[in-house]
Order: structure tokens, then sequence, then C-alpha cells
């Protein structure tokens, strides 16, 4: 793994080179204290230090909402949207939203493979950067650390106020040719960056836990608290569903299939043909929502389908805390097998 | 045969009924699909039976409820149109002040010559098949709901919160700001318009089914409301759903 060093100052530069290989899209600033990722036009307004965009990068792969297809009775035929792959580069990515694409792309592309998110993905470059975390983040807790580089092909790490700027493939490499402003490295110095633990338990014991907290009474308390707007389904990078509807033309014989980003949280997700509704309980709904993201995929993958980026937290308008919950169920865990045993879990 | 259509107010502002002939080039083509036989707005003509009917405005007077009663039979599809319709509305107001000092301020002297009722939505007297929601109705789903119906299909009903529509546009949060909005409990169907420019959601759109009222009043608590004043804030659109 080569190393280079990179001035802080020298980072607009590198972005301006980028820009002439393929379109870059990196954190903005949205609103005024929010942060999204766009498309770069001026790298000076390219922020490097931000604690999370809004969406993830997610957006770009599967959008909010997109057409499938289009369709005309009269004509009796069926279009079905063409995506042309295309080269676009990801910079400024923290380590958990890549680890949230790599999980993505487990969920889109094994068993029944998407084509639509396959050809907006496939030709993605991804440029890593350091973060410090921040209340809410807690990926090292869930096993990412922030200098994760898997996923990446470029990847900066912050020491002081430059960054060591390591090329981690050849996809890598050749986005340097030609950018002169690289000093080689020669002894990397280590270095720790502090670390909170927010979990109360190591993530590899937490499916374990969710064996025994189906029945916790901490999923009605959270209930109590949640107006099931939805917001920690939207915003999760992990999170995948959607729904598929169909809008018709006013001449009421051509029209165009969408669809748009769903969530569990919210009441139509679990309604079928009958208006039954098999999760009609917002306890019904955050219990599913977390087990999906520590038991469900998780025992089938061994990794927590949770990135630990914090969003479902802190953009929660009821500030419904994820590490509490898993906290709570931990500590009913433990009671219970007091309970049991007599031995402290 | 084309289906027969009418269109009848009660207590409002007529801004919905405003609002559709607003459509402009939309409005031809609506016309081509449909019969329209009762249009006070906007001709004068009147037919008996109606395949779809459009209401807008609240109950809020016995005659009020004569008048929907005998449009009720008529009617084989009744829509409500717009927020006094579908949730009572602005109207719905003068439910949470002393009845009296109501009458006195609208009629004056003449307060005992015209009788009154809690202000209420059309479903509180009559069954409703079909919703346009928003203050005014919003024509994106009026039109929705219009092709849905000519084609025989169900419309949708958004039961899900604005935030929704919000985070699929990205914006920036209100609420997360200290702005008091009510996007998260607000059905959607709006595309967050208001969120969008930066004006907190109001309600206009009524509620999502069974919501955590008790929730989103502490929310709006810790955002430096007295629980009496997040109880206004709910009951701006929605008094008559929220009626304390
Ligand atoms: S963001 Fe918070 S309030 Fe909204 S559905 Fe999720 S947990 Fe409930
Ligand atoms: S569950 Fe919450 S913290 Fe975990 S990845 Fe999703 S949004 Fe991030
Ligand atoms: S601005 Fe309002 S509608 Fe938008 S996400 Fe925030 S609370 Fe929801
Ligand atoms: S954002 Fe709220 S107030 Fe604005 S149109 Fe939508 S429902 Fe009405």
């Amino acid at each position: 793994m080569e190393c280079y060093h990179l001035a802080q100052k020298a980072v607009p530069d590198l972005l301006e080179h980028l820009k002439k290989i393929a379109p870059v899209y990196a954190p903005h600033q949205k609103g005024e204290k929010s942060y999204s990722f766009e498309r770069v036009t001026h790298a000076s307004e390219v922020v490097l230090d931000y604690n999370r965009t809004m969406l993830s990068l997610k957006k770009f792969f599967l959008p909010p909402t997109e057409r499938l297809l289009q369709y005309s009775i009269q004509k009796q035929n069926v279009v079905e949207e063409e995506i042309k792959p295309e080269k676009r580069i990801f910079f400024g990515v923290h380590s958990y939203d890549m680890q949230a694409v790599l999980r993505l792309d487990h969920n889109m592309i094994e068993g029944h493979p998407e084509p639509n998110y396959i050809l907006r993905r496939q030709d993605a470059i991804f440029i890593g950067i350091s973060f410090e975390p921040d209340d809410y983040h807690f990926s090292r807790s869930v096993g990412i650390r922030v200098e994760e580089m898997e996923g990446f092909d470029l990847f900066l790490n912050k020491v002081d106020t430059n960054y060591y700027l390591f090329i981690l493939n050849k996809e890598g490499s050749d986005l340097l040719k030609g950018f002169q402003k690289l000093k080689a490295v020669k002894d990397i110095v280590r270095f720790e960056r502090n670390f909170k633990n927010k979990l109360k338990y190591h993530y590899n014991r937490i499916p374990e836990v969710f064996q025994h907290v189906y029945h916790s009474e901490v999923w009605q308390k959270v209930a109590e608290r949640c107006v099931g707007c939805g917001t920690c389904n939207l915003m999760c990078p992990t999170c995948y569903c959607f729904d598929v509807m169909d809008d018709v033309a006013l001449d009421v014989k051509s029209g165009e299939r969408r669809r748009q980003w769903d969530g569990c949280m919210l009441t139509p997700f679990a309604e079928v043909a009958g208006g039954e509704n098999f999760r009609d309980k917002y306890e019904q709904r955050t219990r599913h929502r977390v087990y999906r993201k520590f038991k469900y995929i998780t025992d089938q993958e061994g990794v927590p389908w949770c990135v630990g980026c914090g969003r479902c937290t802190a953009f929660c308008p009821a500030g419904i805390s994820l590490t509490d919950i898993v906290n709570n169920l931990i500590q009913d865990y433990e009671n219970q097998q007091y309970a049991k045993t007599g031995v402290v879990a | 045969m084309k289906p027969k259509v009418a269109f009848f107010d009660f207590t409002g502002c007529e801004g919905c009924q405003l609002n559709k002939l607003n459509f402009e080039n939309e409005l031809l083509d609506l016309l081509a699909h449909v019969d329209l036989v009762e249009f006070r707005e906007a001709m004068d003509e009147t037919s008996d039976e109606y395949d779809i009917t459009f209401v807008e405005g609240s109950i809020s007077s016995p005659s009020c409820v004569e008048r929907i009663h005998d449009i009720r039979r008529r009617s084989k599809i009744l829509v409500a149109l717009g927020a006094c319709a579908v949730n009572g509305g602005i109207n719905a107001m003068k439910n949470i002040q002393p009845i009296e000092q109501v009458r006195e301020t609208v009629y004056g002297q003449d307060k005992y010559r015209f009788a009154t009722l809690p202000a209420m939505p059309i479903s509180a007297i009559v069954a409703v098949d079909y919703e346009v929601r928003g203050c005014p109705m919003s024509q994106p789903d009026f039109l929705q709901l219009f092709k849905a119906l000519v084609m025989g299909k169900t419309p949708p009903t958004y039961n899900y919160a604005v935030c929704v529509e919000c985070k699929l546009e990205e914006n920036e949060c209100l609420l997360t700001k200290g702005q008091i909005c009510l996007g998260p409990v607000t059905r959607a169907g709006c595309q967050a318009i208001c969120p969008g420019v930066g004006q907190a959601c109001i309600g206009c759109r009524g509620f999502v089914e069974g919501m955590n009222r008790e929730a989103m009043v502490e929310i709006l608590t810790e955002k430096g409301l007295s629980v009496d004043e997040a109880v206004k804030r709910l009951q701006l659109f929605n008094a008559y759903e929220v009626a304390v």
C-alpha cells in the first residue's frame, strides 16, 4: 500500500484534478447546519470536516424516487428506463458509509440482482476520509474503525492538519496520474484515535441478546415516544425498501411506473389487501427495524447491518437513541439471565 | 357513458373549488372524461343523480346536515375536498371557543336568528368514500384521485408523515433546528411543499391515522412550547380531531 503526504491546502487542487477525470460528488453544506453529497462545481465549496451528510451515498445508487418504465395502451408497449453506467467519483466518504454501500451491494446484487442499482453502482470510485466521531457516531462499536479502508480506491487520513493519502488499488493510482502535489512518506506515524465504546457488549454478542428480547418491554417504552415518522428508515444507509406505484397520464391510456423509498416504520408498509396490517403498532415496527439491523441479516452475514452512522438518532424528532435501545435490551437480557441462573451475564 | 360529476360547497372559503379552476391546461382534458352536472362556481345547471360528487367545506349548521344527507343519497361516490371537508379545517377552531361568544362575534345582534353547530368534517355526518387533503386541496392530489376514479381504481391515501417527503428531498429539518414543525404527524401528499421553502408544516393535510398525539406534544414541549401551546398548534387545522 503506497502512502503520500497531502497538504490540506492542496486538497482543492486534487479535487480540480479529479474533476477532469469524472464528475466528483462530495459533502457540501446544505441549509444552516446540515450536509449533503452534491456534485462539485467549485472545489472551495467542498466541506472536508463534516459530521454526517443527511442522506448517504444510497441516494446515488437507489434514488429516493425513480421512473422504472413508461407504458402506452394505445401503442401496446412498455419502455423500460435506460440507465447508462457512468463513472462517478465519490470524494470525502466516511468509512461507515462505505461499509453501508458494501452492505447494500449484498442486498441488491446477491440473490436477486437489481439491474438499476448495479448499473448506477458499477463504475463508482470511492475516496474516503477520516473523521472525528461526534456524540452520535458509534461505528467503531459495530466494528468499523474510522480508518477502515475496505471498499475505497483512495483514502485520506487526517493527521494534525494534513493528510496521509493511501493508494489502495490500481483505480486509485490511475486517478493520481499527473497530479504533482504529493510527497512520498517514509515512515507512517501510527496513532490511535480516541474511542468511546457506546454499546455495552461487543457487537459479536448482540445477536445472542436479540434471541431473548423479542418480548422485552423496551419496545413499548420506545413506542410511547415514537411518532412513526419514518425518518430513521429513510435516512438509514442500509435500509433499502421501496414501494412501486403507477402514475397514469390524463388520457388514462398511458403512464409511468415509479418507485419510491419506503420504510417499515410507516403505516402502509405492512398493510395488505383487505386493509389488514400485520405490524400496526409502533412497538412492532421499531422492533422489526432494530432486528433488521442486528439480528435477521446479521445471523446470515456475520456482521451488524447497522454501521453506526448515528443518523437515525441524530435526526429522530423524538430523540430516540438506537444505542440506548440496544443497551436497554442488553440490560433486560442480563436481568433475565440473572433471574434464571443467579449469575451476572 | 361518461360519469356524471357534481360539485357542492359547504362552510369554507371556496378556495378549493377555485383551485380546481386553476388547472387551466389540464381542466379541459379532465372534462373530456366526465359529464359535469352541477358546479356552482363554474356553471348553472342541475341534475338529480351523480356518479361522483365532490364536496368542499365543513358542516356547521343544521341546514348543512340536511343538505349533505340529500347529496349523499343522490351520489354513488362522494369525495371530500380540502381541509374543511376532510378534517373540519380552520372552521373547527370555533369548537374550542365558548359558543355564545362565537355567535356574538359572527352575527352580533342577530345571533339567535341563525342556528349553529360545532364545525365538523363531512365524514362526521355521512359516509365519505375518498378524500383530497390540504388547504387549499392540492392539485396534483386531485388529479391523481380524478384519474383513479375514472379508471375505477383506488386512489392513494398517503397515510404517512410529511417528513417522508421532506427526506426524499433531503431538506434540512426545521424541527431539529428548533422550529415548530408538525411534519412528523401530518399526512404527506403535498411533497413537503412548506418545509421545502423553509416554512414549518402547520398540519393542513390532517394527521396520519392513529397518530401518537402525546409523543408529538412532548416533542413540541421539548422545543419550548407549553403543553397548552403545543395542543393549540395541533388544533389549527385539526381542532375537530384534537378536541382536547
Ligand atoms: S425517527 Fe424517531 S419518531 Fe420517527 S419513526 Fe423513527 S424512532 Fe419513531
Ligand atoms: S440503524 Fe441508525 S446508526 Fe445504524 S446504520 Fe441505520 S441510521 Fe445509521
Ligand atoms: S422539516 Fe418538518 S416535515 Fe421536514 S423532516 Fe423536519 S419535522 Fe419533518
Ligand atoms: S407541509 Fe404541512 S402545512 Fe404545508 S401543505 Fe403540506 S401538510 Fe400543509
